[in-house]
């Protein structure tokens, strides 16, 4: 199988280029009209057909890697040091993206698959959609390139070929594990297609706005699957890593992180451009930084330049990452100056208070955001690079400034909905705010009167504070949103005659995108909510012998016993522990060390109990203190957890819901 | 799978995959460039639908009487030269 994957590796590079060569060239000679022995539009043909030609060579190269794990073909360099023949089904999957070699396959595979809808769907505007293959192309050929010449997944070991391999990385054996990278992958790569479209209109000089609307929905797609693979990635993390909480600030989190806010800024902005012809300059650069900052966080990961600790292997390939990113950089700018006279905006901003200065403060402080964290990320590399030292942020460092960050995005999420386009008058802003502030400070007189306050043992407590402030600001969002649902359902219900439920339904079926976006919203103020639960944690450390106790908030852990199993893979050790409320005993609780036996590498294996109103038990069994010889206990007592992933979900819906085609009905009222 | 096995199966999946990029197909899509009122048509579209969300909004009571009919005025001046423009072409 080694070498059918090498074979068809190979291929879909000279499909890739061919698809990037003949494109570009067919492009010209159409935009020129030279007369040619062979049509233009012919060859433009051979070059989408390569372009989903070169799909299926990378889904066989694909499928020999998959291939090979399952046959446990220790031959291959790659298998031997991510597989071992007790690995369970599903985690030899997780084989194909574990590695550096892996990942970038699949990386180059996912690539392969949206191209593959883009040139299927093409009809939708010829033209667009090959200038938007064309440069696909050229960003698979890039990492064809690396995976036939840099990190190929198909060499082969040299010499004798050992009977079992090293073994999966048990911190990826995780039921997560099998679906969280290929959603982040989903999301990461996905932005490779905005990206081409946006790039290619600016070089063929789209005439309209149609191509932002073409791009809009892809980047909904993609930025949904980001979604999705950054919140199972914190999933992840607060199942696995055991320190009781989800997210550290770590680079390969912040790499996800990027991206993700300036596809969010560009999904704002977009409807700026689309209605009212603004912000063009901006939205291509929002385009454009979005995907190179998928390539920046790729490099600072891959390349070794930052630690982390789910950082892949340190490689050279760092370096190409960053000739790739200096190329594309210099084709956006390039392409930028020469098209520039095509970006001009149709209107500017006529007033602060409107929805056009709401998004715009929006988009600037998700950039902002993207900034500060980028700076973060990259300041280790700088001091060291300037100073001969390396100097890291801590979690504290980002959190004192993405926390103020995100309650500003929240207060404008708020905002934004009820600002008119335009303008507003003092008389509007009176009509639509005055709900959402009185549920605001309502909130903070009811959290105050229930014991959240922003001090704590008579001393200001900042992470209270912001979470008191979050809890305000959500009731304020909430009540906004569902004021706006309100208004339109009762002018739908009053037109029509019907009642409020199908009123709902009309409302979101006439406007999708409108309330689709909504319903993210409302999913972002819960996802708030559950962040804000942090402030809140409670821990406790114990050393338990049999029938010692632990208390934290309103449970007692007593330890029943501790046990030990093993299986093909691993060899585990239990910690039995009875968990009782008021001297009531509720339920038992079993958190595990593993050592996994290929690789030797020891895995801690939460126990969380979750409760409807999102209160959390997280329970480590830390392992034996060798000073002592008796097991350690760690737990912690996190509020509101639960939400968060909620909050993902709805969030999820909501982006659904949006990417559904609009439906104006008559008896809508319009 | 030995290696030459490997590579025969490699040479038909590059057999396979030349065929269909290079098969001599007669009927493919044509890259027509959009006309000015192919644009002009797209831009009366968002209008109209910048109009529907303005009354709509206006229903729901989102804006005074004074401020909708002066965006509905602009708006409508908007779409009025657009439409004279595309009867025009």
């Amino acid at each position: 199988m080694a070498a059918f994957g090498s074979f068809a590796l190979l291929i879909a590079l000279a499909l890739a280029a061919y698809n990037l060569l003949a494109g570009a060239l067919a492009l010209r000679l159409i935009a020129t009209g030279q007369p040619t022995a062979v049509s233009p539009e012919r060859l433009a043909d051979t070059a989408r057909r390569a372009g989903i030609a070169g799909f299926w060579a990378v889904t066989a190269a694909a499928f020999a890697l998959v291939w090979s794990v399952f046959t446990n073909d220790f031959s291959i360099t790659y298998i031997l040091e991510h597989s071992n023949r007790a690995l369970p089904a599903a985690y030899k999957f997780s084989a194909l993206w574990s590695g550096q070699e892996g990942s970038l396959l699949l990386w180059a595979w996912l690539l392969a698959a949206y191209g593959f809808v883009l040139r299927l769907t093409h009809k939708n505007d010829v033209k667009l959609y090959a200038y938007a293959g064309a440069i696909l192309a050229g960003i698979q050929f890039f990492f064809l390139l690396l995976l036939n010449f840099a990190a190929p997944p198909f060499a082969l070991l040299k010499g004798a070929v050992p009977d079992d391999g090293a073994g999966l990385n048990p911190l990826l054996q995780y039921p997560e594990m099998v679906i969280h990278p290929p959603m982040l992958y989903l999301g990461y790569v996905g932005f490779s297609v905005p990206f081409a479209f946006a790039l290619g209109a600016l070089m063929m000089r789209y005439p309209g706005e149609k191509w932002i609307r073409i791009t809009r929905v892809w980047t909904m797609v993609t930025w949904l699957f980001l979604t999705c693979g950054v919140f199972l990635g914190m999933h992840w993390a607060y199942a696995v890593l055991g320190w009781g909480g989800y997210w550290s600030w770590d680079p390969v989190e912040i790499a996800s992180l990027m991206p993700w806010l300036t596809g969010t800024a560009f999904l704002h902005s977009v409807m700026m451009q689309e209605k009212k012809g603004m912000m063009k300059s901006w939205n291509i650069w929002l385009i454009f930084s979005t995907f190179l900052l998928t390539i920046l966080g790729t490099m600072l990961t891959r390349g070794g330049l930052v630690s982390s600790v789910h950082a892949f292997a340190e490689s050279p390939i760092g370096y190409w990452f960053m000739v790739f990113m200096v190329i594309v950089l210099a084709v956006c700018i390039f392409t930028y100056i020469l098209q520039y006279s095509h970006l001009k905006s149709e209107r500017q901003i006529e007033s602060v208070v409107s929805r056009e200065s709401a998004f715009l403060f929006n988009n600037l402080v998700l950039i902002a955001a993207c900034f500060v964290i980028l700076w973060g990320a990259l300041f280790p590399v700088l001091s060291e690079y300037f100073a001969g030292n390396k100097v890291t942020f801590d979690a504290a460092w980002y959190n004192r400034i993405a926390v103020p960050i995100g309650l500003f995005l929240l207060f404008l999420a708020g905002v934004g909905p009820l600002l008119p386009w335009r303008s507003t008058s003092l008389r509007s802003i009176r009509r639509n705010f005055v709900l959402p502030v009185v549920a605001l400070w309502a909130t903070v007189a009811v959290c105050l009167l229930a014991g959240v306050r922003p001090w704590h043992d008579g001393l200001f407590d900042q992470g209270r504070f912001y979470a008191l402030v979050a809890f305000a600001l959500a009731a304020g969002v909430l009540t906004a949103i569902g004021s706006e649902f309100l208004r339109g359902m009762l002018v739908i219900a009053k037109q029509s005659g019907r009642n409020l439920i199908w009123a709902k339904y009309q409302l979101i079926r006439r406007n999708t995108r409108r309330y689709g976006g909504y319903i993210v919203h409302v999913g972002v103020v819960i996802v708030v909510i559950g962040l804000a639960g942090a402030a809140f944690n409670r821990s406790a450390e114990s050393e338990m012998a049999l029938h010692d106790k632990l208390v934290i908030g309103p449970y007692t852990l007593e330890c029943a016993g501790f046990t030990q199993d093993a299986n093909a893979n691993y060899d585990s050790e239990y910690a039995l522990l009875d968990v009782s409320r008021g001297g009531k005993k509720l339920f038992q609780m079993t958190p595990e060390k593993r050592v996994y036996l290929a690789s030797q590498q020891p895995q801690t294996m939460v126990a969380i109990h979750s409760t409807v109103t999102g209160w959390d038990l997280y329970v480590v069994y830390e392992g034996v203190n060798p000073d002592t010889g008796q097991p350690i206990i760690k737990a912690f007592l996190n509020p509101l957890v639960n939400w968060i992933w909620l909050g993902v979900l709805v969030m999820a819906l909501g982006t659904l819901i949006a990417l559904v085609p609009k439906q104006w009905s008559v008896n809508s009222g319009q | 799978m030995t290696q030459t096995l490997g590579f025969i199966a490699g040479l038909l999946l590059l057999i396979a995959l030349l065929v269909y990029t290079f098969w001599p197909e007669n009927v493919f899509a044509s890259q027509k460039e959009k006309t000015r009122l192919d644009y002009l048509l797209e831009r009366k579209e968002q209008l109209n639908e910048n109009l529907r969300d303005l009354n709509f909004e206006f229903r729901a009571g989102k804006y005074p009487e004074e401020d909708f009919q002066a965006q509905r005025v602009q708006l409508e001046n908007e779409t009025a030269q657009l439409s004279a423009e595309i009867e025009s072409l």
